[in-house]
């Protein structure tokens, strides 16, 4: 089944200026979202996977800007839109974000329903009494009983969890095409994220809007992800379903990755961690980023940046060992086999226990 | 809630009479008695006559609540024979003498042979002697006078001489307990007064209470019908009359009123030091805030832009230049457009007097809260909420408005009951820069003065009222935070 490109990002590049030096947080990356699809984009602190996202949403701090690209959506090219009135036709209404920290989301001083209605109000144009009527539809079908009675409390009354449902609940208002979830569950505890990543699932099914995970937790990408985006250095290193990057992961990168999860570790034996640190984005990167820390590198990896390798239809990775010239290397025994171990993470309903 | 506000309440009158039992002993043991008659001219008067200087100066002293001082005939009236103990060095005398010295007096002699004594009060007198009498009840039984046997003794309600129903009294101090008028606050007492002692040496034998709260100036006339029923053109305002005795009552007074409540304060065309300070303070305070919180918000929105820069050169400048040089430059600015540099010039009536005060006062408030205002804007605009706003897809604007000044504002809405009710308390410089008859120069004066009832009365009217604004401020930010509820324990919500 062929599905819709809904956002197309290409060659997209961002530079931040930090004290008169200038970072390279975003280097050329191209992405497709498509509809109805869950994508998770993976990787290290600093990686740039929040960046790269807010790029949508031009949400960008006031010292970042992006320096080459386009980013199509709904035939526009958002950055070309210059000014926050352009970006407010976007922002909530057709692209929507979840952040980190659902204690500090909300505005203390609010009540819980005036932050859910101001939406509506603002993008569907609706009357007071109708706003209300639905944002309180809206925070029974995330979870919040007697929804009626809570819609005039304010955000100190309510848990963590029920914070982030009603984040939830602000962020679907207007039926977005796209919800960026940047680092949803991390502030919860285990089983709170275990029922808020059921509750983004459910929605999306039901109402149809593609999600884009921000996370580090490769326990909620196995579980909830069509596909996956691993990012390293501000690039994507490699790209494909959730099962090619988790089944046959190519990139050396996803490897460490994949090796240095807890749960998938082997009893016994001391977790697996990359070696070295991050390159630093102030500098011009010669040849693969990841070259100083991947133990697979070739004299190739310190001089030339490798291009995007496509494995199958949809699976693609952007490492040196994929050129027919290189030498066949086979993938740490940690992460051969990891088909039972996975499912071990995954509930047969689909549920999801948690990370750690 | 309201366990919390008592407990407030109690624990504020408590502050406030700590303060004041600490500026009573500061003010009675500290200041050396002799400093008390520095300026006093009747002490010139009186030189060569030794006799009447002790009397004169003891009884100035009992006055300010110093000391108890007797004379052999307040003695001799204990006696059994009067006549034989008012002679100088008579038994009877001697053994009073013995038994006052027994309690602590301290006998010294006349010219003339006669006993006085003086027994200076202890500590804790001092202080028990000051809140003992601090609160007067007016009550039927008040008024003593021999000379009037048959005054009656009770509360009622009546008409006024306007017309309008009053609650009245006989045998009280004053005629009139509560009654309304059309001046504001419309509903007047004379029922619970406060005494603070009588101010001396400036406006000396006045009430300290009268001599700030009273209008000022010319007297204010008009065409009064008195109770009898006699027209005629009086400043006396009929409603503030005390008891006279009938030994003092004149025919003047038996043809305007019916009874011996014939002592009445004066109505004057200025208002009371305390109205004037008010007056320029609250409007100076209103410019002040108007000018501030739309500026810091602004600059708030423009931040590291133009609009910033330039409110913080001017901050800057505000804060740099001292306030005395900046008054007397805006004063001679004000001067050069026409506008009066003294207040009394064209005085309280002419608007002109109050332009240039209102916004020197304004404008020396503005830096600091401009600052203020400006910082917890730009606190809040690096809130998550904010960032979620933004993503939700509100302007900035609406951003602004909507969300970040509600949590920005809370700070500075607890600060303005403070500023309000201590405007009370005048501006020292902008007042006496501009002559402006105000409170401002009142405690400087008074303390320079000795004046220690008037030092008494002035700190505990600014205590009370700081410890109370901040109570009324702490009950304003539970209106618009809803984090916060008053408890009387913690924890509980």
């Amino acid at each position: 089944m062929e599905k819709k490109v809904l956002l197309s990002a290409k060659e997209v590049e961002v530079q931040f200026q930090v004290r008169s030096r200038v970072l390279t947080a975003i280097r050329r990356v191209s992405l497709d979202l498509l509809e109805d699809e869950t994508i998770a984009i993976v990787g290290e602190s600093g990686s740039g996977k929040s960046v790269f996202t807010k790029t949508f949403t031009g949400m960008l701090d006031t010292n970042g800007k992006v320096t080459h690209g386009e980013i199509l959506f709904e035939g526009e090219d958002l950055l070309k839109i210059k000014n926050d009135q352009g970006w407010e036709k976007i922002r909530g209404k057709k692209i929507a974000t979840v952040f980190q920290d659902p204690m500090t989301s909300l505005n203390p001083v609010k009540t819980i329903g005036s932050q859910i209605s101001e939406v509506i109000i603002k993008h569907q144009g609706k009357s007071k009494e109708e706003a209300k009527k639905m944002a309180v539809e809206l925070m029974e079908r995330v979870g919040i009983a007697n929804a009626a009675e809570r819609y005039d409390e304010y955000p100190f009354m309510y848990s963590g969890g029920m914070r982030q449902r009603i984040v939830i609940a602000i962020a679907l208002a207007c039926r977005p095409k796209i919800l960026i979830c940047d680092e949803p569950t991390t502030a919860l505890d285990v089983t709170i994220q275990a029922q808020i990543v059921q509750l983004i699932k459910d929605l999306s099914q039901e109402y149809g809007f593609t999600t884009v995970y921000i996370t580090h937790d490769l326990g909620v990408v196995a579980n909830v992800a069509d596909k996956v985006a691993v990012m390293y250095a501000g690039q994507i290193v490699e790209y494909g379903t959730v099962e090619e990057i988790f089944y046959d992961p190519r990139h050396p990168y996803t490897w460490g990755l994949l090796s240095s999860l807890p749960q998938l570790g082997i009893k016994g034996e001391d977790l697996y961690a990359i070696p070295g640190t991050p390159p630093s984005l102030f500098d011009v990167i010669q040849g693969d980023a990841f070259a100083p820390r991947n133990p697979y590198a070739m004299k190739i990896d310190f001089e030339e940046e490798p291009p995007m390798f496509q494995i199958s239809e949809t699976h693609f990775a952007k490492t040196w060992l994929l050129d027919p010239r290189a030498p066949k290397v086979e993938p740490p025994k940690a992460i051969r086999n990891l088909h039972e171990r996975i499912l071990q993470m995954i509930r047969p309903e689909g549920g999801y226990y948690g990370g750690e | 809630m309201k366990q919390y506000i008592l407990g407030r309440v109690i624990r504020s009158v408590l502050s406030v009479m700590a303060v004041v039992s600490i500026v009573i002993l500061m003010v009675y043991l500290m200041i050396p008695q002799s400093k008390v008659f520095k300026n006093d001219s009747i002490l010139i008067k009186l030189a060569g006559k030794p006799d009447e200087i002790a009397v004169y100066k003891n009884t100035k002293l009992e006055d300010l609540g110093y000391l108890d001082f007797v004379q052999q005939q307040d003695l001799c009236r204990l006696s059994e024979d009067y006549d034989r103990c008012m002679e100088a060095g008579s038994a009877a005398s001697q053994e009073l003498k013995a038994e006052y010295e027994k309690k602590g007096y301290v006998f010294e002699e006349f010219t003339n042979g006669l006993l006085y004594a003086t027994r200076s009060y202890l500590p804790h007198e001092l202080v028990l002697n000051f809140f003992a009498n601090f609160i007067q009840i007016d009550s039927p039984n008040q008024v003593i006078d021999d000379d009037n046997p048959d005054l009656e003794r009770k509360i009622y309600i009546e008409k006024d001489y306007n017309g309008v129903p009053a609650i009245q009294c006989s045998g009280c101090n004053y005629q009139y307990l509560v009654y309304f008028d059309s001046s504001f606050p419309f509903i007047h007492q004379n029922w619970i007064t406060l005494n603070f002692g009588i101010s001396y040496p400036t406006y000396s034998g006045l009430d300290t209470w009268d001599v700030i709260s009273s209008g000022q100036g010319e007297l204010d006339t008009r065409e009064v019908v008195y109770e009898t029923g006699q027209t005629g053109t009086t400043a006396m305002n009929l409603h503030a009359c005390q008891y006279k005795p009938s030994a003092t009552i004149d025919h003047l007074d038996q043809n305007k009123f019916n009874s011996n409540y014939a002592n009445c304060a004066n109505n004057y065309k200025s208002p009371s030091m305390i109205n004037m300070s008010y007056i320029i303070g609250g409007l100076g305070l209103l410019l002040a805030y108007l000018i501030s919180i739309p500026a810091g918000i602004y600059m708030a929105r423009k931040k590291d832009q133009w609009p910033d820069k330039l409110g913080t050169v001017y901050i800057n400048f505000m804060i740099a230049v001292p306030s005395l040089a900046f008054i007397f430059f805006a004063r001679q600015i004000g001067y050069a457009l026409g506008l009066p540099d003294k207040f009394p010039q064209y005085g309280f009536t002419d608007l002109r007097s109050y332009v240039m005060p209102v916004i020197v006062l304004a404008l020396l408030s503005t830096a600091s809260l401009m600052i203020w205002t400006r910082r917890y804007m730009v606190d809040q605009s690096n809130s998550d909420y904010v960032k979620f706003a933004k993503a939700k897809g509100l302007s900035q604007k609406e951003i602004f408005n909507r969300h970040i000044l509600r949590n920005a504002i809370i700070p500075i809405v607890q600060g303005i009951p403070s500023s309000i009710i201590l405007c009370i308390s005048g501006s020292v410089i902008t007042e006496s820069v501009f002559s402006i008859p105000g409170m401002g120069k009142m405690l400087p004066d008074a303390i320079k003065a000795n004046n220690i009832s008037m030092v008494i009365t002035l700190t505990f009217i600014f205590t009370a009222l700081s410890v109370f604004a901040l109570l009324i401020g702490d009950l304003l930010i539970t209106k618009i935070d809803p984090r916060i509820k008053l408890s009387s324990k913690g924890g509980s919500r």
